[in-house]
């Protein structure tokens, strides 16, 4: 017989202690040194730690430059570009797969691999493929078509796309690979069942099995927004924050400022910011997520 | 929320997946059509570094990315191993082979295990303040470790961690953290709770389940997190190079030296050689982890 | 019994005094040179530093930013290195203010630096009367350089003497069929053409009031709106798949022919040397226009973390010590493609670029020191922000000038 909710959850001392870890790491590696990096945003640090304090003039000055505002702008629109693709190639090629094709293994491998390397190696590649002198624009025109342009990468206005294209191959891989965990985590009597019920198939994905998918999805988005909030190799590799300050983000910002300007009270103001942000955005999505899964966990 | 259909007396999963009978002619015309033109896509950039890292440099200087070498060589995948420069030393990128593994594989187990021993914790025990907790610990997933260097960088030097491989383990457990919890959690959380139900009737304590039920289970989960894991931490650059100390520097250290020298010349076959070369061991690890994928384990221990 | 001991005795005698002496003068030394060349040019200094009695340790780390940050979390968590590179610049001058540098004092007294060094490196080097830092090289990041096949296709007889007759030359190239102009479309190196294209036809006046004097009347002035328009010319000269490219992919279009010209750094020199082709031969250089044109000063330096462990400080003053010998700094730029910081030093195993490098730098008056020298890497970083708007936008000379006088007052 099917217990009904247990109340707040079973006060065993055991949980408690195996989660002690847990706890310390968030308090200490993660609460305190966020609390650290706020004071450093209130004082004129540079290159190392200064005690002082001076309100918020790196907030004012971080507002006031257009190379940050840029860079949240980029984020946003990269981040929609992103998230969409992952989501839609990773699943599509996850139900694909799964349909019994021959030489799963390979193809596993083939959607996989670009996730084993580095971007510091591909992202190079990715600047040649897409660069209009070197890869595919000047090669489609040697090939006969001579007005072809896919020249996204030198334009202001089209580099994020282009960036989307090289983030999404490295990243889908991963997201079929959730998905299919979580696909052959559904039971074959579920199939059976449809194919009684004579329900087409794809009816069948997109109203049985997609919602069961929603712990796979849910992992899948928030590990893809880390992905969007710290994106950085990708960009640094394929054009250096270019043309210009056309493909800025805020990952890069903050590094640029923390090394190379030698600023570390800027970078630790545009973290804080990045974190508020982050937080507005997730925080209600993730809590309501949370108490859904909490009410269908408890009566399953 | 449950479709399945409970046949009792059936057998437990079926090993072969029993998919809707064979799809018509043309769907499955369709299947591997689209399979095949996203294969296309995703080998494309591979391609481009093959060719690349068998080419000697004259060829790769007149910019023709896509052809194929006329003068076919394996020189650039030697020296990336052997002999390419990386300061001091022309030894090629092998130095830190061990040294990357002797990194990997401890905090691959160690972080999988707490992130299972959370995400098992929190979603079967639900103990207060856990979901609060976990919250936080997700919300520091978002922040560029580089900005709380300074501290975490002081605190490990006082307790003499710093520049060590317990170190270093400890800093990848940290940081892996967010996300090995969430990957269980969530994977938890579509197990029945009848099952959890169950085995504390049948007198499992904590420990017990954990070990000998909720983590046989997990393996599809497991395999993504090794997955993930095995990839982030083998790849891993700053982390390695901040908190490793110099006797343990991973080997993406040397292919940093190799790829980013900054006023020296750029040899980008040997380049692309040595990044495939460092890629192997993850590639490996994708190939291997394919006989794990299979479907049933989670459907069949529901059903028992 | 007395024999077999002693014998024992003197073996391991032996053994622990070549022990010690094997870490003699230990030093571990944090550096950014990786590549062939510039592993070859570390070896020198490797070499002179054993052959004066040393065991240098090395710790190469590709990157600049990622180097030294590694150099400060080194000091930060207590376990320094014995030097570390940093650029001649005031990048390491927080470092020294937060007390964690030594200096090396003794060793400049002792070496004359005050005579032999040129006045911009002594005054990055030299804070609040001490010694921070030993240069080790001068890099000229203004560079000319050009393709002879490319000059000979265009009809160019002889080098541009003013920036009239390099546009000239540009034009002639373009018509020609060459992209006249190989530019890397990444910021640094959009903001290296535009210190270059400052100096050269700016001259130096005017690039001292800005960097220096951070002289916002100098940034108004008619003379530098000149500057940024005909800056801004340059761009008509380059090829469409400029942006993004490495500075070695640019000077790869000079090697195979397929460009004429390119404004860089020295450094330059590894490519071409790479693809076996010789200064003069296959191609030119030369470091501005006519003959008192200025010569920007860059170049690297090592830096020393505090420590009060005697052994330490020793393997210090021996590195600066062997550094700076003239021998050591011959064989060291001849590997590195820069010149030596002192002029009293035997040219004859330089290539003709860098021994008219050296003969430019005998002239104090032509000697001019780089921006990050006299700004700091955030101002340094804000101007390199602006330049590369301008270069890749439309924006305005004016708006230009605007955004340069608020960032030079910070």
């Amino acid at each position: 017989m099917p217990p009904t909710r247990r109340g707040r959850g079973l006060r065993h001392a055991a949980a408690y202690a195996a989660l002690l870890p847990m706890a310390a790491t968030v308090l200490l590696a993660y609460l305190g040194t966020v609390a650290w990096s706020v004071r450093v945003s209130v004082s004129s640090s540079r290159t190392l730690p200064i005690g002082d304090f001076v309100g918020f003039s790196q907030y004012t000055r971080l507002f006031a430059s257009e190379r940050w505002m840029l860079s949240l702008e980029n984020m946003a629109l990269f981040g929609a570009l992103f998230i969409v693709g992952c989501m839609v190639i990773g699943f599509l090629l996850a139900v694909f797969i799964d349909q019994r094709v021959k030489g799963e293994g390979v193809l596993r491998t083939v959607f996989l691999y670009p996730y084993a390397m580095s971007f510091v190696a591909t992202g190079l590649v990715w600047q040649w493929l897409l660069n209009p002198e070197l890869g595919l624009q000047s090669t489609i025109r040697s090939l006969g078509f001579p007005n072809f342009t896919f020249d996204w990468i030198v334009r202001q206005d089209m580099v994020m796309f282009a960036i989307a294209i090289a983030a999404v191959w490295q990243a889908s891989g991963l997201v079929m690979a959730l998905m299919l965990a979580g696909l052959r985590g559904i039971d074959d009597s579920l199939w059976k069942a449809a194919r009684i019920d004579g329900i087409p198939t794809w009816r069948v994905y997109l109203s049985i099995v997609l919602p069961m998918l929603g712990a796979s999805i849910g992992t899948a988005l928030v590990l893809l927004s880390v992905g969007v909030v710290k994106v950085f190799d990708v960009v640094v590799a394929m054009t250096q924050g270019g043309p210009g300050l056309a493909s800025e983000v805020p990952a890069k910002f903050i590094i640029d400022n923390l090394f190379g300007r030698a600023n570390i009270g800027l970078a630790s103001a545009a973290s804080t910011v990045l974190l508020v942000t982050v937080l507005a955005v997730l925080a209600p999505w993730l809590y309501s997520r949370q108490r859904s899964s909490r009410q269908a966990g408890a009566h399953s | 929320m449950s479709a399945v259909v409970h046949t009792p007396g059936m057998p437990t999963a079926v090993p072969a997946s029993r998919r809707p009978r064979a799809l018509l002619r043309p769907a499955r015309i369709g299947v591997y059509a689209f399979l095949f033109v996203s294969a296309a896509f995703f080998l494309l950039p591979l391609y481009v570094m093959l060719i690349t890292s068998v080419k000697p440099m004259e060829e790769i200087r007149l910019g023709n990315i896509f052809s194929l070498p006329m003068k076919m060589t394996l020189e650039p995948w030697a020296q990336a191993w052997f002999t390419v420069c990386t300061g001091l030393q022309c030894e090629g990128i092998r130095g830190g082979f061990w040294n990357s593994v002797s990194i990997v594989v401890p905090s691959t187990i160690v972080s999988i295990f707490f992130g299972a021993l959370n995400g098992y914790a929190l979603s079967f025990w639900r103990p207060r303040f856990g979901n609060g907790m976990f919250l936080v610990l997700l919300m520091g997933a978002f922040v560029p470790y580089q900005v709380v260097m300074f501290p975490l960088v002081r605190a490990f030097a006082t307790m003499s961690l710093f520049g060590t491989l317990p170190g270093i383990v400890l800093i990848h457990t940290i940081f892996g953290m967010p996300v090995m919890t969430l990957l269980f959690r969530n994977y938890y959380s579509t197990v029945p709770r009848e099952l959890f139900m169950a085995a504390r009737i049948d007198g499992g304590g904590f420990w017990r389940i954990f070990m000998q039920l909720m983590l046989p289970m997990s393996l599809p989960i497991i395999v993504v997190a090794v997955i993930m894991q095995v990839t982030g931490i083998w790849n891993d650059f700053i982390l390695g190079l901040v908190f490793a100390g110099r006797e343990h520097l991973p080997m993406t250290v040397q292919l940093n030296n190799v790829i980013n020298t900054t006023t020296g010349e750029r040899l980008y076959n040997v380049n692309m050689a040595a990044t495939l070369l460092t890629s192997l061991v993850p590639l490996v690890i994708y190939l291997v982890s394919g006989r794990w994928f299979v479907r049933g384990i989670a459907a069949g221990a529901v059903k028992g | 019994m007395r024999q077999p001991t002693a014998i024992v005795l003197g073996i391991a005698l032996a053994f622990g005094a070549a022990a010690v002496q094997a870490q003699q003068n230990r030093a571990e030394v944090i550096h950014w040179w990786t590549s062939g060349g510039e592993s070859a040019a570390v070896k020198e200094l490797a070499n002179a530093y054993k052959a004066a009695g040393g065991t240098w340790v090395d710790s190469a780390i590709a990157g600049g930013e990622a180097a030294r940050s590694t150099a400060i979390n080194r000091i930060v968590g207590g376990t320094p290195s014995t030097a570390a590179q940093f650029n001649t610049s005031k990048q390491f001058h927080d470092v020294i203010d937060a007390g964690l540098l030594n200096n090396v004092d003794e060793v400049a007294q002792k070496n004359n630096w005050d005579k032999i060094l040129p006045a911009p490196i002594l005054n990055a080097i030299k804070v609040k009367g001490h010694f921070y830092a030993v240069p080790v090289n001068i890099h000229m990041p203004a560079w000319f350089w050009y393709s002879k096949s490319a000059f000979a296709k265009a009809g160019i007889a002889a080098e541009p003497k003013t920036a009239d007759e390099f546009f000239a030359d540009l034009d002639k190239l373009k018509a020609a069929g060459v992209v006249p102009l190989a530019q890397g479309g990444q910021p640094w190196q959009e903001k290296i053409l535009f210190d270059a294209w400052l100096a050269h036809t700016g001259g130096s006046e005017l690039y001292l009031k800005v960097y220096r004097d951070r002289d916002a009347g100098a940034v108004n002035s008619p003379a530098f709106k000149k500057v940024l328009v005909s800056f801004k010319r340059l761009k008509t000269y380059i090829d469409a798949g400029s942006p993004g490219r490495n500075w070695n992919d640019a000077t790869a279009m000079l090697i195979t022919g397929k460009a004429g010209v390119q404004i860089m750094g020295d450094w330059a020199k590894g490519e071409f040397q790479a693809a076996n082709q010789t200064a003069g031969k296959e191609y030119g250089c030369f470091p501005g226009f006519g003959p008192k044109s200025p010569y920007i000063i860059a170049g690297d330096v090592f830096v020393f973390p505090k420590t009060t462990d005697p052994a330490q400080i020793k393997s210090q003053h021996l590195l600066a010590d062997t550094f700076t010998s003239p021998a050591t700094q011959v064989a060291f730029n001849n590997k590195k493609g820069s010149i030596p910081i002192r002029t009293d030093v035997d040219s004859k195993g330089m290539d003709i670029c860098a021994q008219t490098g050296l003969q430019v730098m005998k002239d104090p008056s032509r000697q001019l020191p780089n921006p990050e020298m006299l700004v700091s890497p955030d101002v340094a970083g804000v101007l390199q922000d602006i330049v590369t708007k301008y270069w890749n936008t439309n924006q305005s000379a004016d708006d230009a000038v605007k955004a340069i006088a608020l960032a030079i007052k910070g």
